[in-house]
């Protein structure tokens, strides 16, 4: 506005000379030396000088670029004439004196830029494929194939006409059987399934038993792990376990199994926690994050680190279940796509009250168990103070406890005293600090207490106001903020004295009694009495304890031993009845936990420039991607409520991109690309489906179906495409020999050499975990054991360094590799070559690599050693000494058929002279083992 | 021109999927044709190579011609501190135990105590008179063959995000190594021998371990694979299987793959695997060879330290240094060199809080004399002509100690990084830092200059080595990185 103002007042001084136009004298200049990054191919820094509303409103950093009238101001003109090389435009080149000057003059003559001039049109973001709706059916009605039925089939014949190719024909029963059993449950079938199959060649019973079995879950929970990066780690330098992880692992297995609709499973994982299913919002937190020892103290480490959380969490909505990168509208608006930075901030709004960290699962039976524990726990302290007064005497033969921040107990034969004096000789660090010291009577009375007369003094103290002063020494309340604290590093003493002389036999005392305080610990330590005479006398020390040593597990039981034998009886059974509660309380507080986020007041979420958090702007709601709805949630919302409505938003069959979404992943798990062959980016960087209308009347029939994934599997495994042949013998050049009329028909390979248009089935090897998988089940190892706690690959959970293979097999490591414990960014040592993804970011899409590593693992492995040899001993287990037979019953399990008489033949006199091992060992490396038929 | 090239349109695509049909169906003559003309039209160029997932190594082109066909990047992890090396901030001996002007800063683990003096004297050297320090003697000797930057930063002040800065671009875990980015445009010179190798510390792994030579979401077959001179590669021979039983698993091997392929011919993943395991053989043969450093005269075992009775992490160091060498002379493309190990209080890296001075003492000398002796090696070898030496660290430390210690903290605001050898203008320093040492002021660097710097030296453009990752045309640089022209020579 300010310009047209400005205008006419220039129009009347430059009268003189003629204006510049903008048209013939600004535009050109701008063609040959800006457009190269500021057009419509590259907007670096965001500036845009080919369209005249973006070139006024200017870059990243310098808006507004022009400024009518004030060529000075301007940085469009800053930038020209500037001295310092780094900021000079172009970067190779000045403009030449004329062009500078007539940029100069254009501006301040008011920056006359005629509206309808520009050459370039701003295009419409929005005006994109994937953000369109669904319109019912797709919109298609599937081509017929071959006058049957409708089916996905017609939608691929058509294309493939189209592009002048046509299908293969349908593969044998052994390879759809093999193909169908990997994708579904990435397993082989076993010879007696093959043998089931042959005979009744009903392809719908084996997809039912298939679908039906729980291996189908445990395949099919990888594909989505592999999307949410998911690990048993916290990632970052010190990796340290995430013990709790697990559950989400194994919810995401049982959704599979039991066929959640996909809707619902969507809003599992974002609300979870208000629909019964605790585990789900693991989804939320499964990313790499900091904890925080790793954050700096300064406040500008700890915002940065907050952001970066949230920024995880906020990826991985948007890409898992969206397609749609949103991450760097972070820093700027999206490139490419209709997502503002505004956008971006808007969608963290949503999960600003998420923090990384274990929360109770609450499972009925997790329930029930924890009340039962806070029932049990006041019981649990009377019976500590019974047992108090039945540890060992003090030099007596038993080993007494290792010294504890807690409490310990000292009991002696009784004696008459009338002070007592407390020494400390050493502590783990510091000055020490007691919270208490109690000292009973044989009638079980602390006489210590200051409330009974007893006065005190000390060798020094360190005084803290109401937290540590030498009265909170006898005052009867316990913790740190009621504690003595000496004077000097390592020692110091306390002496209490009684109104009288009392018969004492126990002195109680503790670092802290609340558990939180484990420093300042007196780890060496006297006892003295003083006698009404004046006398002191050592009555116990630290001598006849457990070393002290934090690290050491081996720890002293409470025993019997030194107990007099009516003590015994009487502490006996408070001993098992303490060892009972407090393992019911360990479970209690072990197993109900899953790190499935804690949720707080949200946090008020900025508009941040440039993406710094020290540069925060307007604040701003929580609402969904302007380009696809407008649905927004007041600021005041509940954390739960705006996650309710974002999951609302997402799992709605209205959503454009949601079903779409997932049945191409669905597509991908079984052809190895899916229909659009960018299966987290759904946007204009990402590619278009090769099927259009297939794809939408996929998702179209995936809504209809409630969501079913099982469903599309039934679809697509069914289908005649999916039963093609995958050697590339075309249906038009008949099943022998090539003839001459195909020398017309052109190479399939040179039309669609990815098989995009799926001319044939397009095989593909194995991923990681399938190949470990089914090693173990031709094996005969394979333990199928599902759920839990992740069993070991290295000799450690987490850690900063020095992940050592175990290399020993036992059955719990012999299970399924889904149920691994995956150390963030580890390779497993031999499979971890074979593209298995590492969870530092999101997988889509596996490569699959073929590297000498991989040979060497596969080949030389001792775990590849120890399950040839398992093999060949259930090969002769199965198949007797007849080492023919043997060789058949081996090639049944590992690649469902007989050995050929060739195969036979040569392979015989191997055997003979090495044993069935080497043959077994061979097979799992062979490609026909290795590779989806 | 290279505007329009991009973004293709999907008959370019259609294009590329033609190229990489015949490429992949090609003889190996063909496919050397190929990339050439790819190479010469542009469009391997503007897409990033073009891999054939069946051979990834097969050597290809730069994006212009390279200065460096190598490079091997000695990596300090922890931190080292630049006021203690490379730096020399005289204005800091006046200041000495005084405090910060400005008041004490709150920098990672919590309130600064005062400024502290270089722990180490510093003296001019060379032609260049360049003044660095006495803690590092032999590589200060070759300080007139370094182009220094001095005023690098870093995105974070914490070691794991910020060492995974400086190997991958990304503060996040499981973005591709420079290595991977490395291997994954120009493919491998020698098959025998891993492309990519890494090297750890003798005393274990840098922290993030893997990350820093992962492959991020580059294919796996472009990792680094770890070996150093106490540990050869996993995986070389089968443990308790006899030769002849080795090599009848073998040849069974082969002739079911071969009857396999003849049943599936159009099928190049089929031929690719049976390759590989040809190359595994020949690879079983080379490692152990490579590893081997019995053929290493007395004279060469000296020069590095490696037969340092007295300091045995610094002679393990050597023997790294040394294997380095063999590597780099056999065509390895990239070799990755630590020095340092995870988080120890600074015990096993340069991560300096607490005891600067002792810690430094000891890390020094197991650094300086190998790493000097690795230069000069390669340099009488005539390997330095194609070879890029990178010296790094992740970010650099404060000018004062910490609040009742006698180190200093992290700082992510101004250190200094070197780099020697093809295509590097030996005797130059770039960048400063404020006169302190506290925080870089002019021609500051972010580390993505350093890593652009690095992949140009390569003859690689830093913006369009690109791959495909969910929705973003994934950069070593992201969306930054300029050449550091003034260290090229």
């Amino acid at each position: 506005m300010k310009f047209l103002i400005w205008l006419p007042s220039f129009a009347v001084t430059c009268a003189i000379a003629a204006p510049v136009d903008f048209v013939r004298e600004v535009r050109p200049i701008f063609e040959k030396q800006c457009y190269s990054c500021h057009g419509e191919k590259k907007q670096k820094s965001g500036l845009r000088l080919d369209i005249k509303s973006l070139a006024f409103k200017g870059g990243d950093n310098h808006a507004p670029d022009i400024i009518a009238s004030k060529a000075k101001d301007s940085p469009l003109i800053h930038f020209i004439i500037t001295d310092d090389e780094d900021e000079l435009m172009p970067p190779k080149g000045k403009l030449s004196a004329t062009e500078i000057a007539t940029l100069t003059d254009w501006v301040n003559e008011g920056a006359a830029w005629p509206d309808g001039v520009d050459l370039a049109k701003l295009e419409d973001r929005r005006d994109h494929w994937s953000f369109k709706p669904l319109t019912r059916n797709g919109g298609f009605q599937p081509p017929r194939a071959h006058g049957k039925r409708p089916s996905l089939d017609g939608f691929i014949e058509a294309k493939l006409k189209e592009n002048g190719l046509s299908k293969s024909p349908e593969t044998d029963p052994i390879s759809w059987l093999r193909r169908v059993t990997f994708d579904l449950t990435g397993l082989p079938p076993t010879p007696e399934e093959v043998a089931a199959f042959l005979s009744d060649k009903s392809h719908a019973a084996v997809v039912e038993r298939l679908l039906a079995s729980p291996r189908y879950g445990e395949r099919w929970a990888q594909h989505w792990l592999d999307v949410v990066r998911y690990a048993d780690t916290h990632g970052f330098e010190v990796n340290t376990e995430r013990p709790n992880a697990w559950p989400y692992r194994d919810y995401v297995i049982n959704a599979f199994n039991n066929d959640t609709p996909y809707d619902r499973f969507i809003k599992e994982q974002l609300v979870g926690d208000a629909m019964g299913q605790d585990a789900a919002t693991g989804f939320l937190v499964t990313a790499s994050v900091l904890l925080p020892g790793q954050i700096g103290k300064d406040d500008q480490s700890k915002r940065l680190a907050r952001q970066d959380s949230i920024d995880e969490i906020v990826v991985n909505i948007s890409q898992t279940f969206l397609g749609l990168s949103i991450g760097c509208a972070r820093c700027h608006d999206h490139k490419f796509d209709p997502i503002t930075a505004k956008d971006y901030y808007a969608m963290q709004a949503f999960v600003a009250g998420v923090e990384y960290g274990d929360r109770d699962l609450r499972t009925p039976e997790a329930e029930a168990a924890r009340e039962e524990a806070t029932r049990l726990k006041p019981r649990l302290a009377e019976i500590d103070k019974e047992l108090a007064r039945f540890v060992p005497l003090v030099k007596s033969s038993a080993k007494r406890p290792m010294i504890n921040a807690r409490e310990n107990a000292d009991r002696f034969v009784p004696i008459k005293a009338k002070r007592v004096r407390f020494t400390i000789k050493a502590t783990n660090n510091l000055e020490p600090c007691i919270d208490e010291l109690e000292i009973f009577t044989t009638s079980g009375e602390n006489v210590a207490l200051a409330t009974a007369g007893t006065q005190r003094k000390s060798g020094g103290d360190i005084g803290v106001a109401e937290r540590h002063e030498l009265r909170f020494i006898n005052d009867g309340r316990y913790g740190n903020g009621r504690s003595w604290m000496a004077s000097k590093i390592g020692k110091g003493w306390v002496e209490l004295e009684f109104t009288k002389e009392q018969t004492i036999e126990r002195v109680v005392w503790g670092r802290d009694r609340e558990g939180k305080f484990t420093d300042r610990l007196a780890i060496d330590y006297q006892i003295e009495i003083g006698d009404s005479a004046g006398r002191w006398h050592t009555i116990a020390d630290a001598s006849d304890r457990q070393k002290f040593d934090p690290k050491n597990k081996k720890l002293v039981k409470p025993t019997l031993s030194g107990l007099s034998s009516d003590e015994a009886k009487r502490a006996k059974p408070l001993m098992q009845e303490k060892a009972d509660i407090e393992a019911k309380i360990r479970a209690a507080e072990n197993e109900q936990k899953v790190f499935a986020g804690t949720f707080r007041a949200p946090d008020e979420i900025h508009l941040l420039n440039r993406g710094d958090p020290e540069q925060p702007k307007e604040s701003v709601m929580p609402a969904v991607l302007s380009a696809l709805g407008n649905l927004n949630v007041p600021k005041e919302s509940a954390e739960q409520q705006r996650r309710h409505v974002l999951a609302d938003w997402i799992a709605n069959p209205q959503n454009p991109l949601t079903a779409r979404v997932m049945v191409n992943r669905i597509w991908q798990g079984h052809f190895g690309t899916g229909l659009v062959s960018t299966p987290s980016d759904f946007g204009h960087q990402g590619t278009k489906p090769t099927h259009p209308e297939l794809l939408d009347w996929l998702a179209a029939e995936f809504i209809r179906s409630g969501w079913s994934v099982k469903h599309m599997h039934r679809l697509i495994v069914l289908s005649a495409t999916y039963r093609q042949r995958s050697d590339g013998v075309m249906e038009s050049w008949g099943h022998g020999k090539p003839t001459i009329q195909q020398s017309k028909t052109p190479d399939p390979r040179e039309i669609d050499a990815d098989i995009r248009y799926l001319w044939r089935f397009p095989s593909h090897r194995l991923e990681a975990e399938s190949i470990r998988d089914s090693m173990l089940a031709v094996s005969g190892q394979l333990n199928l054991k599902m759920h839990g706690r992740g069993y070991n690959l290295f000799d450690q959970r987490g850690g900063l360094s020095g992940f050592d293979p175990i290399e020993t097999f036992t059955p719990d490591n012999q299970r399924r590799m889904i149920y691994a414990h995956k150390v963030r960014r580890e390779p497993e040592t031999v499979f971890g070559a074979f593209d298995c993804p590492d969870a530092g970011q999101s997988t889509a899409i596996r490569r699959a690599s073929t590297t000498p590593i991989q040979a060497l693992n596969l080949f030389n492995s001792l775990f590849t050693l120890a399950q040839a040899e398992a093999f060949a001993s259930r090969v002769k287990k199965e198949a007797g000494d007849d080492i023919a037979k043997q060789i058949t019953r081996a090639y049944q399990l590992a690649v469902s058929r007989a050995p050929t008489a060739g195969e036979s033949r040569e392979t015989l006199p191997i055997i003979r002279k090495h044993g069935i091992a080497t043959l077994c060992r061979a097979l799992f490396n062979s490609n026909e083992f290795l590779f989806i038929p | 021109m290279s505007t329009h090239q991009e973004h293709l349109s999907i008959a370019g695509r259609h294009l590329l999927d033609r190229r990489r049909f015949l490429s992949s169906s090609a003889t190996a003559l063909g496919s050397i044709a190929l990339t050439n003309l790819l190479g010469l039209d542009g469009l391997l160029a503007a897409n990033g190579p073009i891999i054939d997932p069946g051979r990834p190594y097969t050597p290809r082109q730069p994006h212009y011609p390279a200065k460096a066909k190598n490079v091997v990047v000695i990596f300090c992890a922890g931190a080292v501190s630049q006021l203690e090396t490379w730096d020399y901030k005289p204005e800091l001996i006046k200041w000495d135990n005084k405090p910060l002007p400005g008041g004490p800063a709150v920098t990672f683990q919590g309130p600064a105590g005062n400024l502290a003096r270089p722990q180490y004297a510093f003296r001019p050297r060379g032609q260049t008179g360049k003044w660095v320090s006495d803690m590092i003697p032999h590589l200060a000797e070759l300080t007139d063959d370094f182009a220094f930057v001095h005023s690098l930063t870093s995105k974070s002040n914490t070691h794991g995000p910020a060492e995974n800065f400086l190997s991958t671009g990304s503060v996040l875990d499981g973005f591709p190594s420079l290595g991977a980015w490395t291997t994954y445009a120009l493919g491998s010179e020698n098959q025998d021998l891993p492309s990519y190798v890494a090297i750890p510390d003798p005393r274990g792994v840098p922290q993030n371990g893997a990350n820093n030579w992962g492959p991020g979401f580059l294919p796996a077959a472009f990792q680094g694979t770890t070996m150093s001179s106490k540990s050869p590669v996993r995986h070389l021979s089968a443990p308790g299987v006899s030769p002849q039983a080795d090599q009848a698993a073998r040849s069974l091997l082969q002739k079911m793959n071969a009857r396999h392929l003849e049943a599936n011919p159009s099928d190049q993943k089929l031929a690719a695997r049976i390759a590989s395991y040809e190359l595994a053989a020949r690879m079983q043969l080379s490692v152990p060879e490579i590893n081997d450093l019995s053929t290493e005269p007395a004279h060469i075992l000296k020069l590095y330290g490696a037969d340092d009775t007295q300091n045995a992490d610094k002679a393990a160091f050597a023997k790294n240094c040394i294997l380095a060498r063999r590597l780099i002379e056999r065509g390895v493309r990239f070799v990755q060199l630590f020095n340092g190990v995870y988080a120890s209080g600074g015990k096993l890296n340069w991560d300096g809080h607490s005891d600067l001075k002792g810690q430094y003492d000891v890390h020094a000398s197991i650094l300086d004399q190998p790493a000097a002796a690795l230069i000069r090696d390669l340099k009488q070898r005539g390997l330095l002509q194609d070879t890029l030496v990178v010296w790094c660290t992740e970010f650099g430390r404060m000018p004062f100690f910490q609040k009742g210690a006698k180190g200093r903290d992290h700082n992510p605001d101004g250190f200094t990084c070197w780099m020697t050898g093809a295509g590097v203008k030996p005797g130059v320093s770039t960048g400063e830092c404020d006169e302190l040492g506290q925080k870089a002021v002019k021609d500051i660097h972010p580390l993505y200059d350093f890593n652009a710097t690095i992949l140009h030296l390569l003859g690689l453009d830093h913006e369009r080595l690109t791959f495909e990752h969910n929705g973003f045309q994934r950069r070593l640089t992201n969306v930054e990185g300029h050449v550091i022209k003034e260290m090229l020579a």
